[in-house]
């Protein structure tokens, strides 16, 4: 890390007057600089070994390729120089029956089976079969021979996705996150309907995130505009209130959802006894569950911003704007409103890209159709072992979060949150 | 900086009552959890460190295989033992997760035929059936589900169905509700056009499913009447009615599925010898017995059998009948291993629709 | 603020709507977390009301369960090691942001503060990954540098805040007049800053024992956490336990706000004298 130092306008003042002492006052200077590099540095080497390294090596696994290469060594090299157009000659089924006589029984074998599978469905059974069946004869066309254990082997799509998986780098995984795949012929293709599954998932999750960004800035803006203009002991009453699910576990806050909400929850029960309903509505494991649970969470985030930027909008503006004749729905809309926004924006920034990773909540008091993208990182990670999937879906989830940093993150201010 | 000292003075403490703790030789074993989890302490693991002295740690996980193959990756195992559903015994096995061994060394071969015998890595220790569960103090006489047409038929009795977020089970379950006879079911849903057929009688329930993702959930939502009836697993049913005094009733003459679970020993494991010795132990069929009386599930030693109480019988499905969907054999392990990512998702996708 | 004979009927109407609202918001935001107080005193076995009776055995459970007091004492041990290394480094490299002027400052506190910024999934996931190839998945050390790396930024931010009333000059002048760094950092530096190093401190052990995602990636049974055991309780196992623990959960975060919200307080009146208008 090297860090340059940039000379002080004092410094540079003194030197006009005092060449000698300037020389002083600048190695001074740098050795005060060295002293706080040198407070700073473990911070930085901490933060760049355990948080960014491991962050740029989760995000290279969505290209990242090793499989082919190391567990079939023969075949990629053959498909690397192969066009990819109808059928391989003789050599490629040679490299494969090789490559595949030589991790027969080993978990070899089952790793690459796994990866193809991703690609093709059925392609892990039928490379444990050929390697059942392997070595093949003597002296025999490796081509019939194979062929001949399974006519699957003549199939140009197995071929083609072997001549597109073979190389070191892949962007299969970065299309399987968008719903696309490689033709045999190279082209991109949507896949089939019934396997589209990602597209939707962006939808729905920024379709969550959205309601639950409006739902806490058209909430919290009132809430806000109310504290800000109480006297200060029930202003500090009110924000202690606030305060205190802000500082209570996600997981509790949560579960007390499933709780509440449940058919025979107290939400239900007390909606009944009222009249109201004749039967429970159907509030946890779904969408209202979701967003509900969620605008509980992130409500104090868009309240706390918007809070401490009218606690500094003066009230003699509005009076002002007020004796001048305005209506006080003009003086709202002109005066208050844009004297708010950086307020609201920060708000709805934070509430919004908190929202985007939304992981836990979902998970527990949502159905199976409100899961959002941290939902399937998860899953693709633990469950499915599809390691590169999920480190693309992680990508393009970075990818949004980033977009709205750099595009309102000074709004933001990060530094002058109170964010927890 | 007082509070510092104090902070970590209670942390150095910590430490070493952890590791105080952790003397003795503990293998540790991953079970499914929950109520079941508890039976098999102390029926199981609580016997077993009396006897032989062997520490016995639990974990549970949801039949998550990248757990394993992270600890078997990198050599560093904190699991020994694994309690691994057919389709992750045969996955973990085929990708060197698990040891290979040949446990006719260890139990009676013949007593795990009828269940299709040992795994080349894990050994059969409890069969896990799924069923058609409904609550018999909300559903009387006529009201009362005898087959899946009639889970199917919401005209009949309206409330929402529950059945598992997942398409292993659900969809054999489909077919059952199409017509299907059970013992055929592993035969349509991998020939070409079964899955389309499952998944096509799904969307005829589809807007009256409740999904569940974890067993107690699955009871949860009968206990609860958040469902009128269910897809549910007879461990959990038992469970279920046994702690909270309830009378749910399972439909077996509809057909069930019957998975066995698996007991498999972590590759490379140092202390495998361990392992295996208590893996042994729940395969024998007096500890069988005795975990299984207390459980409710059938046991997959068949010397067990004998030695249940009568009543622990007659609750258990007719091993005899042909209602029986076995969620066994290469056919049906093979189509799920090949097909299983791509059915998966296309069932996340059916479902968010 | 009072609202006067002059103020419009329509503002005042605006006004008493608005406290409504705002009464009634914030109940909302409070109710539902004290709903799981009474449950957690259930005589029965569901978590649905109206109880059948109250009984203690749910703590009961939590205290005397080797499960549950094995995760709380996991908590607590990880979370102190957590506040320790985070504060020390948080807290140094404040101090350096705050003394040291050149290029790449407003880089390296992005840098230092990126990872509030980034979905906690994200870097647990990425945390399995690294950690996995590093042999520290399934060890305290790995969860603490995990907890560490999440809390970091928020001992940085609190501990900047503090500082940003304060002359970068006057230790410096402390240790003109000879001064040992000790000496100046004891006498000068930390009594000014301390209020805001406690909070940040307050701040990085909640971020810790709060901490589920992370936990459920890469711990082992070993270094199973509060949250994580109240988490498999939810998704695996419903038992009223989870509410005794979510009660004791709840417990330590709010008595921490408080001594945040006094930490604050001390540390505003502290400095109005100095009239630093801020």
């Amino acid at each position: 890390m090297t860090a340059m130092a940039s000379a002080s306008p004092r410094s540079v003042s003194v030197a006009v007057e005092n060449p000698g002492l300037a020389a002083q006052v600048s190695a001074s200077e740098r050795k005060h600089l060295i002293k706080m590099l040198a407070l700073l540095a473990p911070s930085v080497i901490f933060t760049a070994l355990f948080f960014v390294l491991p962050l740029a090596l989760f995000m290279f696994r969505s290209v990242d390729n090793p499989e082919i290469q190391t567990y079939l060594p023969r075949t990629a090299e053959v498909m690397q120089s192969w066009s990819g157009q109808g059928e391989p000659d003789e050599a490629a089924f040679a490299a494969i029956a090789a490559d595949l006589n030589a991790i027969r029984g080993q978990p070899s074998l089952g790793l690459i089976g796994r990866r193809l599978n991703y690609a093709l469905p059925g392609a892990r059974g039928l490379l444990t079969k050929t390697a059942r069946r392997l070595p093949i004869a003597e002296g025999a066309s490796a081509k019939d021979a194979l062929i001949a254990i399974d006519k699957q082997w003549a199939d140009p799509a197995l071929w083609g996705v072997l001549h597109q998986q073979s190389g070191r780098l892949t962007d299969f995984y970065l299309l399987t996150a968008l719903d696309l795949h490689k033709s045999p012929e190279g082209e991109l293709r949507r896949v089939a309907p019934e396997q589209r599954i990602f597209i939707d998932l962006y939808g729905r999750t920024l379709s969550v995130s959205l309601t639950v960004t409006a739902l806490c800035l058209l909430i919290g803006f009132p809430v806000a505009a109310v504290m800000a203009r109480a006297g200060k002991r029930a202003a500090s009453w009110m924000l202690m209130l606030v305060l205190v699910p802000f500082w209570t576990s996600l997981l509790v806050r949560s579960t007390a959802w499933v709780i509440l909400l449940q058919n025979e929850g107290l939400v239900n029960k007390a909606l009944m006894a009222l009249g109201i309903i004749s039967s429970p509505l159907p509030l946890v494991f779904n969408r209202a569950g979701v967003i509900i649970a969620m605008v509980h969470v992130l409500l104090p985030y868009a309240i706390l911003p918007i809070y401490s930027v009218m606690k500094g909008v003066s009230g003699n503006h509005l009076r002002a704007a007020a004796s001048l004749g305005a209506s006080p729905l003009r003086v709202f809309r002109t005066v208050y409103l844009p004297l708010t926004l950086p307020g609201v924006a920060a708000g709805g920034t934070l509430v919004f890209v908190l929202s985007v990773g939304f992981y836990v909540t979902p998970a527990l008091v949502g159905g199976p159709g409100d899961q959002m993208i941290g939902y399937f990182i998860a899953y693709f990670t633990n469950s499915a072992v599809n390691w590169g999937l999920a480190s693309a879906l992680g990508a393009f989830l970075l990818i949004v979060v980033a977009a709205i940093y750099l595009a309102l993150g000074k709004l933001v201010g990060f530094n002058r949150l109170r964010v927890r | 900086m007082r509070p510092v000292h104090a902070a970590i003075a209670t942390a150095i403490v910590l430490t070493f009552a952890q590791q105080q703790a952790l003397g003795a030789e503990t293998v540790t074993i991953v079970t499914q959890g929950g109520q079941p989890g508890d039976v098999q302490r102390k029926t199981v693991f609580e016997p077993f460190t009396a006897e032989t002295g062997v520490q016995i740690r639990v974990d549970t996980f949801n039949q998550e295989l990248a757990r394993l193959r992270t600890q078997v990756e990198t050599g560093n195992l904190v699991w020994d033992a694994v309690s691994l559903n057919p389709i992750n015994e045969v996955a973990g096995c085929e990708e060197g997760l698990l040891e290979k061994i040949d446990w006719s060394k260890y139990a009676r071969p013949e007593a795990f035929e009828a269940v299709g015998g040992f795994g080349e890595c894990g050994a059969p220790y409890l069969a896990s059936p799924g069923a058609l569960v409904f609550d018999s103090d909300r559903l009387k006489g006529d009201a009362a589900p005898k087959s899946w047409a009639d889970f199917w038929n919401v005209a009949k009795v309206p409330g929402k169905r529950a059945l598992m977020y997942q398409p292993d089970q659900t969809l054999e379950i489909a077919l059952m509700a199409d017509g299907v006879p059970p013992s055929d079911v592993v035969k349509v849903l991998t020939a070409p056009g079964g899955v389309d057929r499952a998944f096509k009688k799904l969307a005829e329930l589809k807007p009256h499913i409740k999904w569940w993702k974890s067993g107690d959930e699955s009871m949860q939502l009968l206990l609860t009447g958040e469902v009128s009836m269910g897809y549910g697993w007879l461990g959990r049913v038992n469970a279920a009615n046994s702690s909270n005094n309830r009378k749910l009733r399972i439909v077996w003459d509809a057909g069930y599925t019957n998975a066995l679970i698996f007991l498999g020993v972590m590759k490379g494991s140092p202390r495998k010898e361990a392992a295996i010795r208590l893996i042994a132990y729940q395969l024998s069929a007096p500890v069988q017995a005795r975990h299984m009386e207390a459980l409710g599930n059938p046991p997959a030693n068949a010397d067990a059998s004998p030695l249940l109480s009568e009543a622990r019988r007659a609750s258990l499905p007719d091993p005899k009948s042909r209602n029986g969907m076995m969620q066994a054999g290469q056919q049906y392990i093979n189509f799920w291993l090949d097909n299983g990512d791509a059915i998966r998702q296309r069932f996340a996708t059916f479902v968010a629709q | 603020m009072r609202s006067g004979s002059s103020t419009p009927l329509i503002e005042r109407l605006a006004l008493s709507g608005g406290r409504a609202f705002t009464y009634a918001v914030l109940v909302f935001l409070v109710a539902p977390i004290f709903v799981v107080f009474p449950l957690s005193f259930t005589a029965g076995q569901l978590l649905v009301f109206p109880l059948p009776g109250w009984s203690l055995q749910w703590y009961r459970e939590f205290f005397t369960s080797p499960l549950w007091t094995g995760a709380l004492l996991n908590s607590l041990f990880v979370g102190i090691v957590t506040t320790i290394v985070a504060t020390v480094l948080g807290t140094m490299a404040a101090l350096g942001l705050h003394g040291a002027r050149f290029r790449l400052k407003p880089f390296i506190m992005a840098l230092l503060v990126t990872p509030i910024a980034v979905p906690v999934v994200i870097i647990a996931v990425s945390a399995f990954y690294f950690f996995a190839a590093v042999n520290l998945v399934g060890t305290y050390i790995g969860l603490i540098l995990a907890h560490v790396a999440l809390a970091l930024p928020f001992v940085v931010i609190t501990v900047s805040a503090t500082l940003q009333g304060f002359d970068p000059n006057l230790p410096r002048a402390a240790a003109s007049l000879g001064a040992s760094p000790l000496r100046t950092l004891r006498t000068v530096t930390l009594p000014m800053i301390a209020p805001g190093v406690a909070s940040g401190s307050v701040f990085a052990f909640v971020t810790s024992f709060d901490e589920l995602v992370i936990a459920l990636f890469i711990t082992s049974p070993q270094q199973r956490t509060l949250p994580r055991q109240i988490f498999s309780g939810v998704s695996e196992n419903i038992s009223p336990t989870i509410t005794a623990a979510a009660v004791v959960l709840l417990m330590v975060s709010v008595v921490l706000m408080l001594v945040m919200e006094w930490l604050r307080a001390r540390s505003e009146r502290m400095r109005r004298p100095v009239g630093a208008e801020q």
